[in-house]
This record gives structure tokens, sequence and C-alpha cells, in this order.
């Protein structure tokens, strides 16, 4: 398992509320995470593998930018 | 031209209000017909033991505010708002009513025995007596029984009538007699007639009717215990992962997607799908099934459901409404509210009734005055009063929708919806049983036993997979499942038709290729060999049924698949039989495949090949010989002949349930329901019918005593306050009969 993090335009409860449907559905996701405090909205997910691109497929789709942080 | 008039589309709206203020079977039947009338109402029924009413009405003609002034006309109060809180509304409202119901029948108590004590065993030995017991009797009247008086100068008002009427003229006359004698006695004593008092008559049936009122309206809670049991299985704090921590959230704030966590002894929520975790839950609520079943990552959960031992997360996929719960239970509340034919019957009976009993109650006062005995006036009266208390129409009321309650409350139970209160009524009288054989008699999953390839090509495989990638039937699916294992390339497909019954027609590289049946073949006459048709046989002996593929002209593989006999099939079919109900089945599989499963879970009569239209016509066969019909199928393909036959019930499977076509559907698809079903609907009707012999049969006895049929003979009339026990008396005993469904085994 490792933890990916990602920056987003993820700003308050009710975007987190919109993502999440999306990220639950989400097989290899074990436990996400969006640090709205943080400037980057950063998203931390813990990934069963390393399919870090699946995890931004369901954020875009679900309407919100992000990017994966190196 | 008049080309300015528009013309408004109705919007026809159905919506379901709960009701207060309706005291007894009567009131339904006068806000029925009261709200019928008005233009725009297209259909009203009232649910009297539910204390609601359902209305069908165009938005653009009638508002909701008319249909509640129009029933406040008639002392009726219209509650709607969102389901919760008018559900919460009328609680309120109904424990209000029942505590102020419980406070008069103390009041009146205290006041009634006094004036009973005295009326028997002291009269003429204090002085003022009549006076004292005026006294007493006023509070007992007309604070305890004012309801009485109110509701029935109400209904009166707009030519109404209802039981109330009957109590209020009998207790009224009884005292407005006694009061004129007791202010003046003079008036009768010159006329060589004792100023005889009536008052406890009047309080002591007040007493009764309060005390009957009050038990019945204790028991009528009961009968809908079921519902109450199946909103008791939603949980009001959910424990959920948001943004990565554990929150609890009232049941409300959950949304589609949440990941949900369910420790051991949870209720499920929600309807969804485990993503995390093993466990067992247990399912006996929905299903009637008391084995708790295994559930691990992707299986669906449903709300209402216990979580057993282990821990699981599980993603909200339906919530609110849209869960199988709550889906079961506002059709549950719906069917309770439907009336069987037979009570359509005693509606109309039920109406004439009040003004009829008043008819023979001043027949009866006017035979005694010009016939009877000396004092003739007096008998007459007490005659009268008699007759007013003992014909109150109650029990019939509630015969029938108590025991409807009661049934349809303990079928969901069971795992057994029923949808409507005519299917209840039919299901007992079912002569022939037709089962559908995939889903029905077998598991409905198939799976490939074995492929013969009649030519060798490595690419067909692939080219099946593409083929029936595009198709949504079963036995696609289990071809599907067969193949995948392979390493396909895809395929361009031309052109895909579906053809119900047969199979599947596409067109690829300029090929044509059929995978399908038999029928399929014959239709585009493609010619089997003798000796791959021999293959085909056997494999047909071995109760497979057969796909055949098909490029051009030639046969290139046959595709054996098997559909496993449910377990308790066998057993489940022989009950049926028991109970001399012949079982057909019917299927649109091949003759060979037909005989093989019939014969293994004992069924003689059956078709084969059956298209799914065909279904609904041999059904209709049947029925026009007389017979009464029941079918059992899937409820997907099988709607038609559902909804043709006299009782359909739908084989639910988990979470997909048809409910339209059919009126019967069991939850877990076990044809063991069935059976189940058939009874439920016997001790239901048995149930309604005991109770409504009893109600009429009550009347009919007590009528003509009270009139004063057995005088003649024996010199015996009826006294008015053992009418009021009586009365109060017959309904409860109802209202026990249909409790007792409740706790009868099925």
């Amino acid at each position: 398992m490792a933890t990916f993090k990602f920056t987003t335009n993820i700003n308050c409860g009710n975007c987190i509320k919109s993502v999440t449907p999306a990220l639950n559905e989400l097989d290899n996701i074990d436990l996400w995470k969006v640090d709205t405090d943080n400037p980057d909205k950063i998203l931390s997910v813990d990934l069963d593998d390393d399919d870090a691109q699946s995890v931004i497929d369901a954020v875009t789709k679900a309407g919100f930018k992000i990017e994966q942080v190196d | 031209m008049s080309h300015s008039e528009s013309i408004v589309n109705p919007i026809i709206k159905r919506q379901t209000f709960r009701v207060t203020g309706m005291t007894c079977a009567s009131c339904a039947i006068s806000l029925e017909t009261y709200l019928k009338p008005i233009t725009g109402v297209k259909f009203v029924s009232v649910n009297y033991p539910n204390q609601s009413v359902s209305i069908e009405f165009d938005l653009n003609v009638v508002s909701i505010e008319l249909l509640k002034a129009k029933a406040k006309e008639i002392s009726y109060e219209l509650i709607d708002g969102n389901e919760n809180e008018a559900k919460e509304a009328f609680d309120d409202l109904e424990a209000i009513r029942l505590n102020t119901l419980r406070t008069k029948l103390i009041g009146s108590a205290l006041f009634s025995i006094p004036v009973f004590i005295i009326s028997m065993f002291f009269m003429g030995k204090i002085p003022y007596e009549n006076w004292i017991l005026l006294g007493l009797s006023v509070p007992a009247l007309f604070w305890a029984g004012n309801q009485f008086f109110i509701n029935a100068w109400k209904k009166i008002k707009h030519g109404a009538t209802n039981m109330d009427t009957l109590v209020a003229l009998s207790t009224g006359v009884a005292f407005a007699y006694s009061v004129f004698n007791t202010v003046y006695p003079d008036f009768m004593m010159s006329r060589g007639i004792h100023p005889h008092v009536y008052y406890e008559s009047a309080v002591v049936i007040i007493t009764f009717i309060l005390l009957g009122k009050y038990l019945e309206e204790r028991a009528k809670g009961k009968t809908s215990s079921a519902i109450k049991k199946m909103m008791g299985l939603k949980p009001k704090e959910v424990t959920c992962i948001r943004n990565g921590e554990e929150v609890t959230l009232p049941m409300h704030e959950i949304i589609l997607g949440d990941l949900i966590i369910l420790k051991p002894g949870d209720k499920v929520p929600v309807d969804g799908k485990v993503k995390k975790g093993e466990s067992y839950i247990d399912e006996s609520m929905l299903t009637g099934e008391p084995i708790p079943v295994p559930k691990t990552k992707g299986d669906a959960v449903t709300a209402g459901t216990i979580n057993q031992k282990g821990a699981l997360r599980i993603i909200a996929q339906k919530i609110g409404k849209d869960t199988l719960l709550s889906q079961i239970i506002s059709a549950v509340e719906e069917a309770q509210a439907s009336k069987p034919d037979i009570q359509r019957l005693v509606d109309k009976i039920a109406g004439i009734f009040v003004p009829i009993v008043i008819g023979i109650a001043v027949l009866t006062f006017v035979i005694w005055i010009l016939i009877g005995p000396n004092p003739s006036f007096t008998y007459g009266l007490q005659a009268l009063i008699t007759v007013l208390i003992i014909a109150c129409p109650r029990a019939l009321g509630l015969a029938t929708p108590t025991a409807l309650m009661v049934g349809i409350g303990k079928g969901a139970e069971l795992g057994i919806l029923i949808k409507d209160a005519q299917t209840l009524e039919t299901a007992y009288r079912t002569e022939i049983l037709i089962l559908d054989k995939t889903g029905t008699i077998t598991e409905g999953k198939p799976s490939v036993t074995e492929v013969i390839w009649l030519e060798e090509d490595s690419n067909y495989s692939s080219i099946i997979y593409a083929i029936e990638s595009l198709s949504e039937h079963p036995l696609a699916q289990a071809v599907l499942n067969h193949f995948k294992t392979l390493k396909t390339e895809t395929f361009p497909i031309s052109s895909f038709e579906s053809i119900t019954g047969m199979g599947i027609k596409a067109q690829l590289n300029q090929c044509n290729y059929h995978i399908g049946n038999q029928r399929l073949l014959v239709e585009n006459n493609i010619i089997l060999n003798h000796d791959n048709n021999a293959l085909a046989e056997r494999m047909k002996e071995d109760g497979n049924t057969v796909v055949y593929f098909t490029e051009n002209e030639n046969v290139v593989a046959l595709i054996g698949l098997k559909d496993e006999v449910k377990l308790d099939a066998k057993q489940a079919i022989a009950k049926i039989q028991a109970k001399g109900i012949e079982v057909y089945m019917l299927t649109g599989d091949n003759k060979q495949t037909a005989r093989v499963i019939a014969e293994q879970v004992g069924i003689s009569h059956f078709q084969a090949e059956v298209l799914p239209s065909d279904k609904g016509n041999f059904i209709k066969k049947l029925q026009d010989e007389g017979r009464v019909v029941a079918m059992a199928g899937d409820g997907i393909n099988d709607s038609h002949a559902l909804a043709q036959a006299d009782v359909g019930i739908a084989m639910g499977s988990g979470t997909d349930i048809a409910m339209e076509s059919a009126g019967i559907t069991l939850i877990h698809s076990n044809l063991d329901q069935i059976s189940k079903a058939i009874e439920l609907s016997k001790a239901t009707m048995k149930t309604i019918k005991q109770n409504l012999f009893w109600a009429f049969f009550y009347n009919i006895i007590a009528l003509p005593i009270a009139a004063g049929v057995l005088y003649p003979a024996f010199k015996f009339l009826l006294n008015p306050m053992i009418a009021g026990a009586a009365m109060s008396f017959s309904s409860i005993s109802v209202l026990t009969n249909s409790l007792r469904l409740k706790r009868k085994k099925i």
C-alpha cells in the first residue's frame, strides 16, 4: 500500500461531498482525505496498487482539477 | 376560431393524507362520498384502520387546500406534508386523542356509576332523586359524550349520517324524555303513566361506547404493527467516513456514495454494496429466510437487514425513499388501503345502514304505541333507544379492513409482498399454478457444461464472445462467462438484432451469424445434419439447453448450458399439489430439457418452446374454461403472463423487484413462499368472512330482539344498557379475531 498526494481544487465541505461517491467507488482506494486548509488542497490517498491515474480520472469526472504531486 | 382557448393538460397527482377524526367505518364512507363528487377529483379511497385517505386529483382544478377545507366541513382533518412530518403530526394528534378519550371514559364512568346505583337500587328512596340524576347525567352526556353530538350534528348538516348519529339520537331521546319527566312529572302522571326516567340508560350507553372505542383504538394500533416494525428497521444515526474521518450523522444526512461503517449488530441504513470486510447479514426481516447470508466485497446489502458478527464498510447506492425497505413499506401501506370486492359490498350496505336503522327504530316506536301493551309509550321509547344502539354498524366496518391490515402486514414479515387486497381475495381460490422454468424452478443462473465444435477455427470463440457481449439474455451471460478466460480480440460487428424467444442475428466480416435455439435455425432454413442432430439430442437428454452457433448456413458449434433446479423446488411443488392445485410448467426451452426438469421436480404437465407472448394466451385459454390461474415467474420477461393471470406472483431476486405486473411479489424467490402466500390468502379471507358473519349475524339477531319481538311470547324487552355493552363487545370481538391472524402459523 502506498500513499499518493495530489493537488486539487476541492475547496470546501460541499466539494468533498461531491467527490465522495467517485472516490468511494474506486476499488483500489483504502482511505482518502482532502486537506482543505492547505492552500494546495492536498488530496492524500492510500492505494492498494499504484494506479494513481484511476484517482485522477475519478476526480476529474466529478468535475474537479487534480494533479499528482511528485 | 377559438384559438385562444388553451387546453390545460391535467396534472394528475395521487397523494395519501393522514386523516384525523375518523371514528367509525361510516366516517370512512362519508369522507369518501363527500370528496368524490368534487370536480377534478378522480379517485378517493379511505383506509379506516390506517386512518388515511388516498386521493387522485387534477392539480389544475383542485388544490390540496380545497380538499382539506372540504374535509374539514364534515369534521375531518387531512394532514399532508412530507411523509415523516405527516406521520409525526398524525401520531401526536392520535396520542392526544387517545388520551382525551381515556380521560372522558374515566369521567363518564365516575358520573355513570352513581346514576346507575341510584336508578337500580334507590329509586323512590331519595328526595329529589330525578334532579340529582339529571345533574350527574349532564357532564357524562355532554362533556364525556360531546363528540357524539358534535359529530352527529356536523354530519346531519350535510345530510350525512354515521354511527355517531345513532348514539346521539338514542341517548339524546332518552335524556330529553327524562328531563321532561323530571321537570313536568304531572304531564305523564295525569295520563296514567309513571313518569319514568332513563338517565341511567343514556349515561351507561355513553360509557360503554367510550370503553369500546378506547379498547378499539388501542387494538387498531396493533393491526398495523408489521409496518411499525419495518419502520423501526431504519436506524436513526449512521457512522460513515467523510473525508477520511469517522463521523456519526443523522440518517437523513447520508448521501449517495457515502462510505458507511457497519459494526456487529448495526442495522444496514441504505441499499448498497460491500466495499470492505466480511460478515454475515440477517435478512430475515425482508426475505423471511432465517439463515444469515455471508457478505463480502462486491455483495449487495439491503436497508433494514442486520449485520451479524463482522465489520463491514458499504457504499450507499440507494438512500431514503429509494431503498427496497422504503418501497416495501409504501407498497404495503398502499395495499392495506386497497379494497377487495367484498369490502365494496360491505361499504354499500354500511352506507344505507344508518338511515335504515333510524327508520326501523321509528317504526318500532310507532308499532309499540299502536298495538303495544300499557304503558306502550314507555315500552316503545325503550325499544327505540335499544334498536338505535344495537344496530351501530361498527363491527361491520372493522371486519374487512382490520383483517387485511393484519394479513398484508404478516405477509410482508414473511417476505410476501401483496400488492392489493383483490389479490389476497383471489389467491386462495387458485386451481392451476403455472410456473416459469428459468429462475422460478431453476436457479436462473445457467452455466455452460459443454461446447461441441463442429468446425474448428480459433476465431470462432472470439466471434461468439463479441456477439454475445451485446446481448442481455441470461444465457448469453453464461456463454460470456465461459469464454471470458480465452484471450479474445475484438471484432467489429456491423449489425446486431435480438429476436425474442429465438436468439441473436449478427453480421461480421460479410458473414451472417446466428446464436440461438432450434427455432432460430428453422426460421433461417439452416439444416442440422443427422449426426450433429444426434449430438444435440444427447445433450438435451442430459438436461442441457442447447444453443446453436451458425456461420451463414453452417452450424459451427453446439453449446450446452445447464440451469440447476432449486434445492427446495420438488418439495415446494409437492406441497402445492397437495393442496389440490394443478401445477404446470411453461418454458421457452426445448422439449427434452423441459421434460428432464419437469420430471426432476414432479410436474407432469409442461409445455416447452413457448414464446413469452404465448404464455399469456395459454393462461387466457385456461381462464376461459373457468379456471382460476396463478402464474409465478421472474417478473421481467413474464410480465404479460403475470398480468393476465388471476394471481401474478413475481419471484424477486434480491433488490430487483418488478412489482408492477404482479399481485404478489416474493422477496426471496423461494418456491415454498407460493404455498405460504396461498395459505395467507386463505387465512385472511377466512378471518374476514368470520368477522362479517359475526357482525351481520349479531345485527340480524339482535335487532328484532331490541325491537321487542320476544315480548309477546316471553315478556322480554332488551335493556338499552345491555345493548350498549353488547355493541362494544361485538366490535372488540371482531378486532380480536383479526389480531388472532397475526399469531397464526403459516
